[in-house]
């Protein structure tokens, strides 16, 4: 926004699916450059093609049409290798799903990237509870998933994206298996990021009330970009926390 | 080499969450190495045994037998014709011979009292105990004035003397063969079986002129076997081509013609027996090595399911950045360790059966450094074949697809 610097560019780009008897249009010729320290929603119904082009913007999936440049590299047509390095430098991924390693601690989950990075364990660990401090879950850095309740998860899982330090952070439907509490105390996290760190968002949901939290809006039909909306004054997620009716001990996000 | 380090810590892991699947998979693998080295050192085992006692035999012993020759057309001239003299002739003429002794046998009953056993009846000379290393438990040899007079003296074995006199005192007793009696003068010390399968103490043994007069009547001089002896082991190829030219000299056959005779040295009995036990050996690792097959299978069925188990954890380490070869050393590793795994149980159990072979059985077993290396290398090799199918499964999953499933 203050400069044309973009991150992600999308040119043309479409996808289809081949079923049996069909093909489907999941994407129809999508352009859309969202510039670096943006938080942007992709909001639209199931069906609408958000989650596909989320796939693509993070290549775990390749577009049948059109050009995606990731950073001013073109991703387009690199091997799968090349795109794992990819996923690993610059993107960091919050899914709806929290998807932690089972019985793996929150240190070890966290450190997992960086693993792949080939950084030494010392270093690793060092980091991995910088980005654990950053959520507020240094204490819990020896718990299992199944020992943390669904927001500390996805705080876990936001350590995990955080801790490779990359520009650009996905978030499929983050606050979707969570009550309206924690879901808040999630976006703070996330807006609050995007705040001191710069880090560009981009996050999907179907949630009127999440997207209003986000700085542009881009709303998706039938595998079409339908509105880009900038929305000058975002919620802020814990000023609304803080007017919800306390109950039980809410976790506070220090920096 | 980190990555490496990490992969392995990760397989272990793995392989500690699923205790009882790993251990049941680790078990096929255990199972095929400790056949293998028990079948190994079991081989190494028989193999010193027998090839020991063959040389025990005498290493330097030649075996001299007549041969029946097909002289022209269809005539078989009467069976070659080998006698004590020929015999003399060798050990005066041969150099590199030290003795010879003449030796014929024939399966007979023999008599003593009511009592009678079947037995092998032998006729040869007092230098027989020294070439066969015979030693006396009672009584002694006969004297080679019972030699020259052909004597109806006997030594017996101690198969013999059991079946014959059981408890009782043999030496001084009288044995008889067909229509003359004997008398015992000795009892040889049991000997046990030979290498060969035969009872080295079944047996009668008598002056070979005693033999010839009236056991198997035959003409004066004629033996069925010369056992000479070279006068030492490296000299025995050298003494073959001795006898060899003194008996066609004197049983008058051209160089080109066959000779009416065979030689056989101990060193080629050693080596067919070699060569059966190396057959053998061949046959029963094969087996073991099959078992080792079906452990791999094992392997490879376990990592599938594990592949697919853990699906949705390849999709995770993909997103965030896991490559095709990340996950393939992953897989391969755990296949791997698992593998290694059996292999250094197998290999422990294997010696430790071998070692209890070894005191039951009082064999001397070795397992050569080679087996050993070779147990734990074809254990990991089962790794990386049988993982590396169930891996690069693993690694070629789509990352969305991978992240979907549940």
């Amino acid at each position: 926004m203050r400069t044309s610097d973009p991150i992600i560019e999308l040119q043309g780009v479409a996808k289809d699916y081949a079923t049996e008897a069909v093909v489907v249009h999941a994407l129809r010729s999508v352009d859309l450059t969202i510039e670096r320290g943006e938080f942007v929603a992709i909001v639209g119904q199931s069906g609408s093609g958000k989650s596909t082009m989320m796939n693509i913007i993070g290549c775990l999936d390749r577009p049948t049409r059109g050009r995606y440049m990731l950073d001013g590299i073109d991703v387009t047509e690199r091997s799968n290798d090349a795109r794992a390095i990819v996923r690993n430098r610059l993107i960091g991924f919050v899914f709806q799903g929290f998807n932690l390693l089972p019985r793996t601690t929150a240190l070890e989950n966290v450190e997992l990237p960086l693993v792949y990075r080939g950084i030494s364990g010392r270093e690793r660990r060092e980091r991995a509870i910088k980005a654990l401090s950053q959520v507020n879950l240094a204490d819990r850095m020896h718990h299992t998933p199944n020992q943390l309740s669904g927001g500390q998860q996805q705080r876990v899982a936001i350590a995990r994206a955080l801790v490779t330090e990359p520009p650009l952070l996905l978030a499929d439907e983050p606050t979707g298996n969570l009550d309206t509490r924690t879901s808040l105390e999630v976006l703070g996290l996330l807006q609050e990021l995007n705040r001191r760190s710069g880090i560009t968002i981009c996050l999907v949901t179907h949630e009127p009330d999440i997207a209003a939290c986000a700085s542009r809006v881009v709303q998706m039909r039938d595998g079409r970009v339908r509105s880009d909306t900038r929305n000058e004054q975002p919620h802020d997620a814990f000023a609304a926390l803080a007017e919800l009716p306390r109950e039980g001990e809410g976790a506070v996000v220090t920096q | 080499m980190r990555s490496f380090l990490s992969a392995l810590r990760l397989a272990l892991r793995a392989i500690w969450r699923s205790k009882l699947r790993a251990g049941l998979t680790v078990l096929g693998i255990l199972i095929g190495v400790a056949a293998v080295v028990i079948v190994v050192a079991l081989g190494t085992g028989v193999r010193q045994k027998v090839l020991g006692e063959i040389s025990s035999l005498g290493a330097n012993i030649i075996y001299v037998f007549p041969q029946a020759t097909n002289a022209s057309g269809a005539k078989v001239v009467d069976s070659g014709r080998l006698t004590e003299a020929d015999g003399a002739a060798i050990v005066k003429e041969a150099t590199s011979v030290s003795d010879v002794t003449p030796f014929s046998s024939l399966s007979a009953q023999v008599v003593a009292d009511e009592k009678n056993t079947p037995t092998q009846v032998m006729g040869t000379t007092r230098s027989y105990w020294k070439v066969r290393d015979y030693k006396f438990a009672a009584g002694e040899s006969w004297t080679d004035t019972d030699e020259l007079l052909k004597a109806k003296v006997c030594v017996i074995g101690d198969t013999v003397r059991e079946n014959l006199f059981g408890e009782g005192e043999a030496v001084g007793k009288y044995v008889r063969i067909g229509r003359y009696p004997y008398r015992v003068v000795g009892v040889l010390q049991k000997k046990g079986q030979s290498p060969f399968g035969e009872d080295q103490d079944d047996r009668l043994l008598m002056p070979i002129g005693s033999f010839r007069a009236r056991v198997m009547p035959s003409t004066p001089g004629r033996v069925q076997l010369l056992l000479a002896s070279a006068s030492d082991e490296r000299t025995v190829d050298r003494a073959v081509q001795q006898i060899e030219v003194i008996l066609r000299q004197r049983h008058g056959i051209d160089p080109d013609d066959e000779p009416d005779f065979v030689i056989r040295t101990q060193a080629e009995f050693r080596k067919s027996q070699e060569q059966i036990f190396d057959s053998l050996q061949v046959l029963l690792s094969s087996i073991a090595a099959v078992s080792l097959l079906v452990g791999g299978i094992g392997v490879m069925n376990i990592m599938l399911v594990s592949v697919r188990e853990r699906t949705r954890e390849i999709g995770i380490r993909m997103a965030i950045g896991a490559g095709e070869g990340d996950i393939m050393i992953q897989f391969l590793v755990e296949a791997v360790v698992l593998s290694l795994i059996g292999g250094m149980m197998g290999l422990t159990i294997g010696v430790g059966v071998i070692s209890l072979l070894t005191k039951a059985l009082g064999w001397s077993m070795e397992l050569p450094l080679a087996a050993i290396l070779a147990a734990l290398g074809t254990s990991g090799g089962i790794g990386v074949v049988f993982g590396f199918f169930p891996a690069r499964s693993a690694a070629r999953l789509d990352p969305i697809v991978a992240l979907r499933n549940e």
